[in-house]
């Protein structure tokens, strides 16, 4: 499975989740250009603990993490927490090539042997699995976006040396901010910013 | 009232809802009062920078947080809170134990002593120290500055506070 295709398939089947995104932040942004999508190209691995603290203070709103194996690896730790918290809105998906892509597809530590959905049942998770195929994704996708959280979903796509050449959305720093946070503020019903826009 | 339900009661007073901590044994009673505090959502975190990303998300739910930590942890997570909340502008009120004081005699809290405030004077952070229990009622200014400076700012909890004049850890 290309990890482009098994975005876009994402991007279709979202239905009203808010998402997290860490490297797959262009991809996505290719597929969706949506402002209710937090695009997080720094702090790598974190974009987990934000989509977590999302999903636990705002419990009305369906939060998908699109994350990938490089970014979880930095942060494996947020396993743990997201078990803990087990927050029923928050999905986790992972899209998993073994190779930090965005630097030219250099291997990722232990090779590919990493089996991550199995670290994520031993941390707690009642619900984990791994999805090798395009086809096997059509299939199962509907159940995993109907299921309750915390749930764990490692989408195992080829390596490709094309991500760098997907151009990344036109706007980023404060404006990202105000864009989400507004997004969120229209399609909730809540206050992010105070009175005087802070 | 202690120290630490004096805190608590000003986190309360500004609406905090939401708190993640990872303890240093300064900090360890204040993260316990509020873990029993079931108005709060309290996570526990396994690494600080979680801390922050958590609270950071929070702040677009709409909920008021905290992170709280030890200066150590407070070092360990300048990059996330660099490329996260100063890249764009997201407030994050983080409640720091300022270790490695001259008061603070452990050798593994030394270097933490001298170089925490420089680092954040460097990334251009504010903060702001609370060494006596008078200067607990400044908590809510401290939290609004925050909000108003978007970007994150650190609260010191110094040694005298928590532990008194007395102490003898």
């Amino acid at each position: 499975m290309r990890a482009r295709e098994a975005i876009n398939l994402l991007a279709q089947q979202r239905g009203d989740a808010v998402c997290a995104l860490g490297m797959a932040a262009n991809e996505w942004w290719g597929a969706t250009r949506s402002e209710d999508s937090f695009y997080m190209h720094g702090a790598m691995g974190f974009a987990a603990s934000f989509a977590l603290g999302l999903a636990l203070s705002l419990p009305q709103a369906n939060v998908w993490l699109i994350n990938a194996d490089g970014s979880l690896c930095m942060n494996l730790g947020c396993l743990l927490t997201e078990a803990s918290e087990a927050a029923r809105n928050l999905k986790h998906f992972v899209l998993a090539n073994g190779v930090y892509q965005t630097v030219g597809a250099l291997p990722m530590v232990n090779d590919g042997r990493t089996d991550y959905a199995a670290i994520a049942r031993a941390a707690g998770f009642a619900r984990a699995r791994t999805i090798d195929s395009l086809d096997e994704l059509k299939q199962q996708l509907p159940a995993i976006a109907a299921e309750d959280g915390p749930s764990f979903t490692v989408l195992r796509v080829e390596p490709e040396r094309s991500f760098l050449r997907t151009p990344p959305m036109t706007y980023e720093g404060p404006e990202m901010k105000y864009r989400f946070g507004r997004a969120l503020e229209r399609r909730f019903g809540i206050e992010v910013f105070g009175p005087q826009g802070y | 009232m202690d120290v630490t339900a004096q805190i608590h009661e000003q986190l309360t007073k500004i609406g905090v809802k939401l708190a993640a901590s990872l303890p240093d044994d300064w900090v360890a009673p204040l993260i316990e009062k509020i873990a029993a505090d079931n108005q709060i959502r309290h996570v526990r975190v396994a690494r600080e920078a979680e801390a922050i990303a958590i609270c950071s998300g929070a702040f677009f739910g709409g909920v008021r947080a905290v992170a709280l930590m030890g200066a150590t942890g407070l070092l360990t997570c300048t990059g996330e809170l660099a490329t996260l909340n100063l890249r764009h502008q997201i407030p994050v009120f983080l409640i720091v134990s300022q270790r490695g004081s001259i008061d603070d005699h452990r050798i593994y809290q030394e270097v933490q002593g001298r170089r925490t405030i420089p680092l954040l004077h460097t990334y251009d952070f504010p903060y702001h120290v609370v060494d006596r229990r008078e200067e607990i009622a400044s908590i809510p200014d401290a939290f609004e500055s925050c909000r108003l400076q978007k970007r994150p700012f650190v609260l010191f909890l110094t040694r005298r506070l928590v532990k008194g004049e007395g102490g003898t850890t």
